[in-house]
């Protein structure tokens, strides 16, 4: 017996696919459509086929669990998330001026400091924040452009509004999840793709390799770019791997790579060294360069500092561009809009309370059961408190966490997350997601179709990172063609005259 | 092309090769025991030795039966060697350079792994042994077949080939080794006819039987397959083509002398072989001289792409 939607009800939270229960949204209304005549059982095939692609194509991300380094499959659920394209141009916009914002932001706080000279943003934030790196101080890196890749996280309040959670600018994974996780619904529901217009979301190798390449020091048609990995045993490296074969460029590890007194990077190569224009690091500031920073880093390459100062060598994103990334930073994103590019936020930020202002402190340390906690500069979910779930005791420890190191942290009120249906056991339920679209800074900007849909497999959760049991969905933007009526055109069809006999369906 | 990723390209066509040459060794000892007579029991213990890896079997199991022998070659992760190893090992060369290879290898090479291991309990009964090994050797095929058909010819391609190529001639010479084992009996009338039963398995170990037939053209004998297995020119699993094919890419490749120097001096020593010597006594010790051989020469691809 096909699965009653009837029964499907988010309460009161904004669900993705549903207005009312029994009455899908209309972008969604053709996989409703083609879901209601699926058996639990139809569901449970078509979710087996998912988790052995997912399985034969080796989609996994890696854990550190018990002492031991796991390789697991890539959690997803085979229903996606849909949005209308008509919805989707809008936060595509406002992606692309925040982020337009942020990199002015940053150019400026390692230049003028104008920002802080006209008393927008406060200095002694920028002095505190762990993400603030001193040797950038007078750099201007090619095209001005500090965070390259931005991986946004958007979530959908009980308003039905989107709000930006949090910009990742240091080294945003998830990407490929994005991809694999298309290709995955491709294989499982191949019937939708004909019967919906949904947008291609392919394209995004070709666009990483275009920004990459234009940040290149050297003048040649085909400048050498390398990712530079953690290596196999980081969560990521599934990802590393996967942009740097879609992109055809090298993949390398910290040893792979050299500066030589010319202060230029080479990479050891069978014929010897090679010189590399252009380097996407997945590895942390930190962690770069043991020259510049972390003497015991094992990961990074000595001398990368060295290089990037004397633009022998561009770095994606470029050291400092972190500074953005601080929570109490983000807070004030919407007046660096308005600052630097002197229009109205399109999309809101989540509303925040910074701790290190005494009057915003004492709301949260009042009302801290009801608000979600969170330090500036962390990002995994880790270090966070949910107010609503949790302990008397957790509480307190934030309380003095918090008046011990008032600039480490913000408060947000705990949003309704929105839901989308699950598969859960044999049956669908309503369950929490986010979104974290991906928008690339090169000589123009681009946002993916969409992004990585990130969902709570946990009944009432709100917690979906993936090493916390957070699963993925497809996310799909869907061409309804207009927002209400959709206009008739005639498909063009070939005249039965030019038809050849035996060419095709008659 | 990256040091760190050709020498893991060559180590991925090793460990491949290996799993398909230990899948085919442990057949075609199986066959052997079927047709040999119920007094003569070779048993499994060879086939550890001819690995080379003894002291390790000992430290985990008391006895040689055929089941310890069978779980140590193909699914104990403690022997380096064991098919499920030497897959594994292929699998993480290969992880560490998904960048360069097709995504269909790495599916592959993902399932053959996944299956290897979740099927692992098919190895003890004889039956059911032949037809998983069987599939092992035909996956390993599956992959390779893949790559020369789907992947360019370039210098990544090259080393992968360098491996699988030197991996085929050192377990050629390990499998001929094997009839080096003196187990027979020295009655006169009936070692011949067991003599040839071996060399006969040996054959079909490389699915060298037929092609022997077609270009030797003479019935199976010791001196006959040695030449065969040892010299010819054409035929795949031939040591000197394993090294012929290796000579030719390495030609291709930058900074060849020093590999070439080996390269010729081994196949100076291949050519030499007297065969009908060797199949009356001392293969073992020419066997070791060509592994020692082979070792120098991986030695000096090591010192001249990998570790510059």
């Amino acid at each position: 017996m096909p699965f009653n939607w009837q029964q499907y009800k988010s309460g009161e939270f904004y669900d993705e696919l549903f207005e009312a229960p029994g009455k899908p949204r209309p972008a969604a209304d053709n996989l409703v459509k083609y879901l209601t005549k699926m058996s639990p059982q139809d569901l449970k095939t078509r979710r087996t086929a998912a988790e052995l692609t997912i399985k034969l194509m080796g989609i996994s991300f890696t854990v550190y669990s018990e002492g031991q380094m796991i390789d697991r499959a890539w959690p997803f659920d085979i229903i996606p998330r849909i949005i209308p394209l008509s919805e989707w141009q809008t936060v595509e916009a406002g992606l692309k001026q925040r982020v337009e914002a942020l990199n002015l932001f940053i150019q400026d706080i390692y230049n003028d400091q104008k920002i802080i000279k006209d008393k927008v943003f406060p200095r002694h934030l920028i002095e505190r924040s762990t993400n603030f790196r001193k040797q950038c101080m007078g750099v201007s890196p090619p095209l001005k452009t500090w965070a390259h890749i931005c991986g946004s996280d958007l979530v959908r309040g009980g308003d039905g509004v989107m709000y930006v959670l949090e910009d990742n600018l240091r080294v945003p994974s998830g990407v490929s999840y994005m991809l694999e996780n298309r290709l995955v619904t491709k294989r499982v529901f191949p019937e939708v793709f004909q019967t919906t217009n949904i947008m291609p979301v392919d394209d995004y190798a070709t666009q990483l390799y275009e920004t990459l390449s234009n940040l290149s020091p050297r003048r040649t048609k085909k400048p050498v770019i390398a990712l530079l990995t953690p290596g196999i045993y980081n969560s990521a490296y599934f990802e590393h791997a996967y942009l740097a074969q879609q992109m055809g460029i090298e993949l390398v590890i910290g040893s792979d790579l050299f500066t030589d007194s010319d202060d230029c990077v080479y990479m050891k190569t069978i014929k010897g060294p090679q010189r590399v224009d252009v380097i996407y690091r997945r590895i942390d500031d930190l962690f770069l360069d043991p020259e510049a920073f972390n003497k015991d880093s094992m990961l990074g390459t000595p001398g990368l500092m060295r290089s990037w100062l004397k633009g022998k060598v561009a770095l994606a994103n470029a050291p400092g561009a972190g500074v953005a990334d601080d929570k109490v930073v983000y807070t004030y994103v919407p007046d660096f809009i308005k600052y630097y590019l002197g229009e109205d936020p399109i999309l809101p930020n989540v509303p925040s309370y910074r701790c290190y202002l005494k009057k915003e402190r004492d709301y949260v340390l009042e009302n801290i059961d009801k608000l979600v906690v969170k330090p500036a500069n962390e990002s995994g979910g880790y270090g966070m408190l949910v107010g609503p779930h949790s302990t008397k005791a957790e509480q307190n420890k934030f309380r003095e966490l918090i008046k011990a190191k008032p600039r480490n942290y913000i408060a947000q009120p705990t949003l309704a997350l929105s839901t989308a249906p699950t598969l859960i056991g044999r049956g669908i339920a309503p369950r929490h997601l986010d979104l974290r679209p991906f928008i690339l800074s090169g000589k123009k900007r681009y946002v993916t179709t969409g992004g990585l849909t990130r969902v709570a497999l946990v009944k009432g959760s709100l917690v979906v990172n993936s090493s916390q049991g957070g699963g993925s969905k497809d996310t799909w933007i869907v061409d309804t063609g207009k927002t209400d009526k959709p206009k008739k055109t005639k498909p063009y069809t070939q005249s039965r005259t030019t038809q050849k006999p035996g060419k095709g369906k008659a | 092309m990256l040091s760190r990723v050709a020498e893991n390209l060559y180590w991925f066509g090793r460990y491949l090769e290996r799993a398909e040459n230990t899948a085919r060794l442990i057949n075609v000892n199986t066959y052997l025991l079927l047709d040999m007579p119920k007094i003569i029991t070779p048993g499994w213990l060879p086939l550890v030795e001819i690995s080379g890896n003894e002291a390790a079997f000992n430290r985990s199991y008391k006895e040689s039966s055929e089941e310890n022998v069978l779980k140590f070659l193909i699914t104990d992760p403690e022997n380096p060697d064991s098919i499920l190893s030497t897959l594994r090992f292929a699998r993480e060369n290969l992880r560490t350079t998904r960048d360069v290879t097709q995504r269909e290898v790495w599916e592959l090479v993902n399932d053959l792994y996944y299956d290897v291991r979740d099927e692992g309990h098919r190895c003890i009964t004889r039956q059911q042994r032949n037809e998983y090994l069987t599939e092992i050797i035909r996956g390993v095929q599956l992959i390779v077949g893949t790559l020369f058909t789907g992947t360019s010819y370039d210098n990544a391609f090259k080393f992968m080939r360098l491996g699988f190529n030197i991996e085929q001639a050192d377990m050629t010479t390990r499998i001929l080794d094997i009839t080096s084992q003196d187990l027979l009996p020295h009655q006169q009338d009936e070692l011949a006819s067991l003599q040839n039963i071996q060399w006969m398995s040996v054959l079909k170990s490389l699915t060298a039987y037929q092609m022997y037939r077609r270009h030797v053209r003479t019935r199976v004998n010791g001196p006959s397959v040695l030449k065969f297995l040892l010299q010819d020119r054409a035929f795949p699993r031939s040591v000197l083509f394993g090294l012929s094919r290796n000579e030719s890419l390495i030609r291709q490749l930058p900074n060849n002398k020093a590999p070439l120097n080996h390269l010729n001096k081994l196949k100076r020593t291949i050519k030499a072989a007297d065969v009908r010597a060797l199949s009356e006594h001392g293969l073992h010790e020419f066997v070791d001289e060509i592994q020692l051989g082979l070792s120098a020469l991986h030695n000096s691809y090591g010192e001249t792409y990998f570790y510059c």
